[in-house]
């Protein structure tokens, strides 16, 4: 018998006033994926994690997390670990105090100095929320979502602020809480970081969930493009191109095939073909084709 | 809830404003009524004086601290913070109430102590007790409810000034001038028949009978001020 799902968001719908922020959104976040749920602002996103979160109620729709409702916090969190978008931790209390206040509330066992360690606030232990820079709260807040090695981790923009170096340490420990057997919850604005880590991503625009599935199979929904420019009185390929400001445009969804056949032309016909590129559809023009509807 | 009150506890003393607002100031108003007592005495009685110092310290340490503490919370998200764990709603708002409840109470009850060793001991303990306790507890319910009107701490400074001079200003109306006129306004307002027990049980000679009936517009202001925080609390800042 297949794992039931971690989360289960069934026709949620979230509303304020007459604003719908959140329309008929329905996905499932099975156990031990990274699934990344990506927009533009005012997409959906923080409406959607709230009320899985257990923190908003649902207009209309269904949200389970583990087969539970959200808002039964004694059930959920103590298998749950939340990293807020926004840091809301006391500022006279020190990283130590607050991670072991965090800690202690979770429901679930660990050692303040292993998370500290975890997160690299280990020399910061002693130093009050107050007296940190931005970067040192996000990795304040990613200590409090790991304590106890949580189940579920739900991820809100976990990077934003963080420097190269603290965000290969948070990627180095959130691989770990793979390997041991997490489920993550991802919401990012950096689209490199879904497409290189999560089995799957949900991508919405004004509410809704537009399209869902891995890197994969979203990239292949839009054609690859190969540009280039020619030299002048050079004579046009035999393919279907496009020209804008001199450089000109291959929309292919048979990358390969069609470089070979402009590389054989250029080759056949002794022209240098400037400024060549060809690359695979990445995520960013698959959210950019869906943010233009 | 305990490991919330302690983090609380170390806050209190690390944030001199609170320090001064909820520690200093009450005590030192009532050091200054209980030294005064016999000027204040002579005008009323040694319970009027008693009650206007319970009120004095449940106004500024718990009532203005309460609400000064929680808008801060929500201010910073802390509540949220704190609602993201398994902790329960109750049990947050009483993590974060119970050090300053308790300091007010400690102080409340250490004062009166000196009190009652510099002039007489009151005669109904018990019922000065009660009177007390329903006073805190109308003050906590007041404070829960005040703070969802309440943007910040700075803003809490205006927001908590009307239930604070309100509920020192009918202690001091009821405890000087008395119940025989207006009695049932006097009594119907917030602290009104408060005051009138704990005046009652310090001065004594009036009967438990005629002290008792006091207790239902004491104890229905208790159950206003907690339905009021039941409607007003919020957990997070208006958007």
């Amino acid at each position: 018998m297949p794992a039931s799902p971690v989360i289960e968001v069934e026709r949620l719908n979230v509303t304020y006033g007459d604003f719908a922020a959140v329309r008929d959104l329905s996905f499932q976040v099975e156990r031990g994926e990274l699934y990344a749920l990506l927009g533009t602002n005012g997409a959906g996103k923080t409406s959607t994690l709230e009320v899985v979160e257990g923190h908003r109620s649902a207009t209309s729709g269904t949200v389970r997390v583990f087969g539970e409702s959200p808002q039964d916090r004694r059930a959920v969190r103590p298998r749950t670990g939340i990293m807020l978008q926004e840091s809301g931790f006391s500022p006279d209390l020190t990283v130590r105090e607050s991670v072991g206040l965090i800690g202690a509330l979770s429901g679930r066992q660990d050692d303040v100095d292993r998370v500290l360690g975890v997160a690299g606030l280990t020399h910061k232990a002693g130093t009050r929320v107050a007296q940190l820079s931005g970067g040192e709260k996000r990795r304040l807040d990613f200590a409090t979502a790991v304590y106890g090695g949580p189940e579920l981790v739900i991820l809100d923009e976990p990077t934003t602020g963080l420097d190269i170096q603290s965000r290969d340490a948070l990627w180095a420990a959130v691989d770990r809480l793979r390997d041991e057997g997490s489920t993550i919850v991802l919401t990012t604005h950096y689209l490199e970081e879904a497409q290189q880590r999560a089995d799957r991503i949900g991508l919405m625009h004004q509410g809704t969930l537009r399209q869902e599935g891995t890197v994969v199979e979203l990239t292949r929904t839009l054609p690859s493009v190969i540009s280039f420019g020619l030299p002048a009185g050079a004579p046009e390929p035999p393919i279907d191109i496009s020209r804008a400001n001199g450089v000109f445009h291959v929309e292919t969804f048979g990358l390969q095939e069609d470089l070979y056949r402009l590389l054989g032309w250029a080759h056949d016909n002794g022209v240098a073909l400037q400024e060549l590129q060809a690359g695979p559809t990445r995520l960013d023009d698959v959210f950019r084709a869906i943010n233009r509807d | 809830m305990f490991a919330i009150a302690r983090s609380e506890l170390i806050q209190i003393f690390r944030n001199r404003l609170v320090l001064v607002t909820g520690l200093i100031i009450p005590v030192a108003i009532s050091a200054y009524f209980v030294y005064q007592h016999e000027l204040f005495a002579d005008q009323a009685s040694l319970g009027y004086i008693a009650a206007v110092v319970v009120f004095t310290v449940m106004a500024f340490g718990l009532y203005a601290t309460s609400v000064t503490t929680l808008a801060s919370r929500r201010q910073n998200l802390f509540l949220k913070r704190l609602r993201s764990t398994a902790a329960g709603d109750a049990d947050i708002l009483t993590g974060l109430i119970l050090p300053v409840t308790v300091i007010a109470l400690v102080q409340v009850v250490a004062i009166l102590a000196v009190f009652g060793l510099v002039t007489t001991a009151p005669a109904e303990v018990l019922l000065l007790a009660v009177a007390i306790l329903a006073t805190l507890a109308m003050m906590v319910g007041l404070a829960l409810a005040t703070a969802g009107l309440t943007n910040s701490p700075e803003h809490a400074q205006v927001t908590t000034l009307p239930i604070s001079l309100l509920v020192i200003a009918v202690a001091s109306w009821v405890g000087i001038a008395g119940t025989e006129d207006l009695t049932v306004l006097k009594r119907a307002l917030p602290g009104g028949s408060a005051t009138e027990l704990m005046v009652d049980a310090w001065n004594g000679g009036v009967p438990l009978a005629d002290s008792l009936p006091l207790l239902a517009p004491t104890l229905a202001w208790v159950v206003v001020a907690i339905s009021l925080a039941s409607r007003m609390f919020r957990w997070e800042p208006r958007r």
